[in-house]
């Protein structure tokens, strides 16, 4: 049982790893802009099946590193024509316009590349796992995990240390100051957007290689980045990271006593912790009121 | 000599006349008419065409488009043109329900046709029966809609989850042991599905190691396969279905669960297996139709007509499923010359599908008893790759006819009520 429960919390870790990626990205866009964005999975899916269709020409490498940014122009580009005209208004007009957003994503998915799912193919050598008894710990698993890391990594490094993350950050506390001290304001929240958005389609990317890739993969997914925000503290980066890392742990456990429950432990998660610390676990209060 | 105006040759009383006898003539030869501007008979289809069954669902009305085509090319259905109305249940039972009162009572449909989802084929199943309306569920194989929530107007064509157990749990003792694991999915569909194996398995002396409810739209699956994996089963029954299934098997292949156990499960569909790579096509199965059944006469026909249309791929189960669902219609109310749901009912109890219909060696018909078809299990193994087509991905080592897979009538809980 020890053995068990061990194996299980290593996996919530790696569940939980990418959860967070998926997360940051929304994170940020909330955090800057006040915009729930619903069609998060949208451009998650979007992200996966550019991988998908780009693969043959440049390779599962190729594709990793093309996918995203281009996934990330899509977003700027609808960031500039039907987001930017909402900003200022109340976020429920973002929700609704992202909610119906990702509708559209969807069925555009399927009209495009059909309603049945696509075969994604990894790297042979990342296809295996490290070893017997850690059986659940593949090549490609581990280089999730790398991946998210260096992830967090250089995003830790744009927010911190340059100009552009300092500006974020300022925004995010106070976007009128930061507009009257003569930073552009429309081209801040448009990169901060891209930024988001190039996280979802990198997560799109590294999902195709280990779930099926269909036009209603990126809502299974969404949830959980969701309550990942939530359950860290809305407006905090390093919330949203632990959020991610917990609620994977807490699914994980749960699946070993009690698996039909394991998708609704989150649920819980997130309900305890705004019962007994309604900012989340690192959140600031009065964020995103 | 002069020219007849048009006022010569068409006076007012002349003109009366001839607007008299043309209505006379309305009335007189009604036939003529009538078949002119007959009303069609519209088949309703409600089935998911966005969602997780979306592939499915849209296979399905795929068929049953070729099977209107084809009706209609052969004089409709009692002479009358035949049309498909379908609605997108977007699997949600609500949503379903919603299209199949919309579909009866402002489309007026005569017959309706759904849903690859077992929850909403029984939901609608009860609104049919509440408009006495006759019903093929084409899709969704939980028990009791031919089981003890029988009706008299509700007919099934795919197979009921205790048939698609019993046609593999044989060979799974025998070739592959005798402990078995199962990865269930946490609906109707699953659970009827994992209570037929350990029937089977109690029958056959077998122990179940354990079972994971898995939530429905479940992604991850590795929590579960730890778990699995840490009761040494000789077999892990994979139960889940459409998407779910394809990101269980992926994920069991890169674990390399597939070197430790047998891999098998009950319903295997062409859909899933052409969305897997190929290293993770594996396992021991059971379709409900495949293409690729050589000397069987008018498959090739079918699948050629299917290719046609279908961008040239192959039909899968589901296209078969969606092609005599809406076939049945046809062929009964032609050969009773009747529209009407009771009869039709009565005379579709043991009703035997023709050749150019069931497209499988064994014979294939309605059972009078609980409505359900008996129709046959291909069961096999998945190929990484086909050798003559890339789409033929499944060896089909048996057909095993449907009255052999099925319980009998007495064993199902089926009880019909017929309306007085």
């Amino acid at each position: 049982m020890t053995q068990l429960l061990l194996f299980n919390i290593t996996n919530g870790l790696i569940i939980g790893a990418f959860y967070v990626l998926m997360a940051l990205g929304l994170s940020l866009i909330l955090n800057l802009s006040n915009v729930i964005n619903f069609a998060h999975g949208g451009f998650l899916v979007v992200g996966g099946y550019i991988a998908y269709t780009i693969t043959p020409y440049v390779g599962f490498w190729g594709a990793l590193l093309i996918a995203p940014p281009l996934t990330a122009a899509i977003g700027l580009a609808v960031e500039r024509v039907l987001i930017r005209p909402l900003y200022g208004r109340d976020p429920l007009y973002s929700l609704l316009l992202t909610f119906g957003l990702a509708f559209i994503i969807e069925d555009g998915t399927r009209f495009i590349w059909g309603a049945q799912g696509k075969p994604v193919t990894i790297p042979t050598f990342l296809g295996q796992p490290l070893s017997y008894d850690f059986f659940f710990i593949t090549g490609y698993r581990l280089f999730m995990v790398i991946v998210v890391v260096i992830t967090v990594a250089l995003l830790f490094v744009l927010l911190r240390y340059t100009r552009l993350g300092i500006r974020i950050r300022a925004g995010t506390l106070d976007l009128e100051t930061v507009s009257a001290l003569g930073v552009n304001v429309r081209m801040l929240r448009s990169l901060n957007f891209a930024v988001g958005i190039f996280l979802a389609g990198l997560s799109g990317v590294l999902a195709a290689g280990q779930l099926g890739l269909e036009p209603t993969m990126g809502t299974g997914l969404l949830m959980p980045s969701f309550i990942a925000i939530i359950v860290g503290g809305v407006g905090s980066l390093p919330g949203t990271l632990l959020g991610g890392l917990l609620i994977g742990v807490a699914s994980g456990m749960t699946a070993v006593f009690f698996p039909a429950a394991s998708e609704a432990i989150m649920y819980v998660l997130m309900a305890v912790v705004l019962l007994i610390r309604p900012r989340g676990l690192l959140g600031e209060e009065g964020m995103l009121t | 000599m002069t020219t007849p105006t048009f006022s010569d040759k068409f006076d007012r009383r002349t003109i009366i006349k001839g607007a008299a006898a043309a209505g006379v003539l309305q009335v007189a030869s009604p036939f003529i008419i009538k078949a002119r501007g007959e009303t069609p008979i519209r088949i309703g289809m409600v089935d998911p065409l966005t969602g997780n069954f979306a592939a499915t669902g849209q296979n399905e009305v795929a068929g049953a488009k070729l099977a209107i085509e084809q009706i209609n090319s052969k004089g409709g259905i009692i002479g009358r043109p035949t049309e498909l109305l379908v609605e997108d249940s977007a699997s949600d039972v609500g949503i379903g329900v919603q299209k199949a009162r919309k579909l009866i009572d402002r489309d007026q449909v005569t017959f309706l046709i759904g849903d690859v989802n077992s929850a909403i084929a029984q939901a609608l199943a009860q609104i049919t029966n509440e408009k006495r309306m006759l019903h093929i569920v084409s899709g969704g194989h939980t028990d009791p809609i031919t089981g003890k929530d029988c009706k008299w107007n509700v007919y099934r064509v795919c197979n009921t989850t205790r048939m698609e157990c019993n046609s593999v749990a044989d060979i799974l003792f025998k070739k592959y042991g005798k402990k078995w694991h199962f990865i269930t999915p946490d609906y109707a569909f699953g659970h009827t599905l994992q209570q037929g194996f350990e029937i089977n398995l109690k029958r056959l002396g077998g122990t179940m190691t354990g079972n994971e409810l898995t939530p429905l739209g479940t992604t991850d699956y590795s929590a579960y396969l730890i778990k699995a994996r840490a009761t040494s089963p000789d077999v892990l029954i994979v139960l889940p279905q459409g998407d779910a299934m394809v990101n269980c098997l992926k994920q069991i292949v890169q674990f390399g669960l597939h070197k430790q156990m047998a891999i098998a499960g009950a319903q295997q569909e062409l859909e899933s297996l052409e969305a897997l790579p190929p290293e993770a096509r594996i396992g021991i199965w059971m379709f409900e139709w495949y293409w690729k059944q050589p000397g069987v006469p008018h498959v090739q026909e079918f699948v050629a007509e299917i290719r046609k249309r279908n961008g040239g791929k192959v039909p899968t189960a589901r296209h078969w499923f969606g092609y005599t669902s809406a076939m049945t219609f046809a062929l009964v109310a032609n050969r009773e010359k009747t529209i009407d749901s009771v009869k039709l009912a009565q005379a579709l109890g043991d009703f035997e599908l023709p050749a150019e219909v069931k497209l499988q060696p064994n014979k294939c018909y309605y059972r009078k008893g609980d409505h359900q078809l008996m129709t046959s299990a291909f069961v096999g193994e998945a190929q990484s790759s086909g050798k003559d087509d890339p789409e033929d991905l499944y060896r089909v080592d048996q057909v095993i006819a449907g009255d052999t897979t099925s319980p009998p009538v007495s064993e199902t809980g089926c009880t019909l009520q017929w309306p007085t």
